[in-house]
């Protein structure tokens, strides 16, 4: 139980996003005791898991949740389009170099408030309201999005 | 003075208005998500319409039983705070947000929508 984790794979179907959401609030919550990051890491599934969802070029999509060290790490993987990968990783740079998580959001809240395509606020929203840190990593046509938090040793020592 | 908002009676969302206390209010209950985006935004939209129409000093919007609210249902309320703010001043209407304070999602995306639209936005917990 020291490396508490959980993995999930299944054709992409937006309607099983809730599902594994509230899945994963209740597994960490079970693991590690503390609510706050409960919710956080279901916030960065749910709006992860979404994209992965809307933008999969195949039959398939993922997730697995690990704690892993003093970290909890979301990760999400899914094959897509050219297109996509290059708007992604251009969305994630543009964000990362922005030094104050929530006046991004702010601005992305301008930015996106008469857009009708999308939210375009999922990555802001885990960066801010979750205080997570977001990387990815590309192979090909595969991207696999990572958000990651420090997890308190206190709520380490319940999941032991 | 009627209210002319349907009422949503979904498996995963329901939302339901009425007219108290010279306020329109709005309680949504369950989850809003990709499944029930769609309906969100034609129930906002008509609330927006509605509080204009009959000239509503205030909108009560209640989250109290919403479990969760994604990305794409959180910018339909940032799109419904940018059409208000666009408003005149004398026709714009305030909106009081009732929030549970027990759920993460609502005390930080609460929190930056009132930041967004600091003049028009209350929260009350």
């Amino acid at each position: 139980m020291e490396h508490p984790y959980f993995q999930v794979s299944f054709r992409p179907n937006v309607r099983l996003v809730s599902t594994v959401r509230r899945f994963t609030e209740e597994f960490y919550q079970r693991m590690l005791g503390d609510h706050e990051i409960s919710e956080k890491v279901a916030l960065a599934t749910h709006e992860l898991l979404e994209n992965a969802v809307a933008y999969a070029s195949d039959d398939e999509t993922g997730v697995r949740v690990e704690l892993a060290d003093d970290q909890l790490v979301v990760k999400t993987w899914n094959r897509t389009s050219p297109e996509r990968l290059e708007s992604l990783k251009s969305a994630i740079d543009e964000m990362n170099s922005a030094a104050d998580a929530d006046a991004y959001y702010q601005v992305m809240m301008k930015k996106t408030a008469y857009r009708t395509d999308g939210s375009g606020l999922g990555l802001a929203r885990i960066r801010a309201e979750a205080e997570m840190a977001i990387t990815y990593e590309v192979t090909t046509d595969r991207v696999c999005i990572q958000a990651r938090t420090v997890v308190a040793p206190r709520s380490k020592e319940v999941a032991t | 003075m009627t209210l002319d908002l349907p009422k949503l009676s979904g498996a995963v969302m329901t939302a339901e208005g009425r007219l108290a206390d010279g306020s329109l209010a709005v309680t949504f209950a369950g989850t809003a998500d990709s499944e029930t985006r769609d309906q969100l935004e034609v129930i906002t939209k008509q609330v927006h319409v509605e509080a204009l129409r009959l000239k509503m000093p205030e909108v009560i919007v209640d989250f109290r039983e919403l479990e969760f609210m994604n990305s794409s249902c959180f910018k339909i309320f940032v799109s419904w705070l940018a059409q208000l703010r666009d408003l005149s001043a004398d026709s714009q209407y305030r909106i009081q947000i009732r929030s549970n304070p027990n759920l993460l999602w609502q005390r930080r995306s609460l929190a930056a929508l009132s930041c967004f639209a600091i003049d028009l936005v209350t929260i009350q917990t």
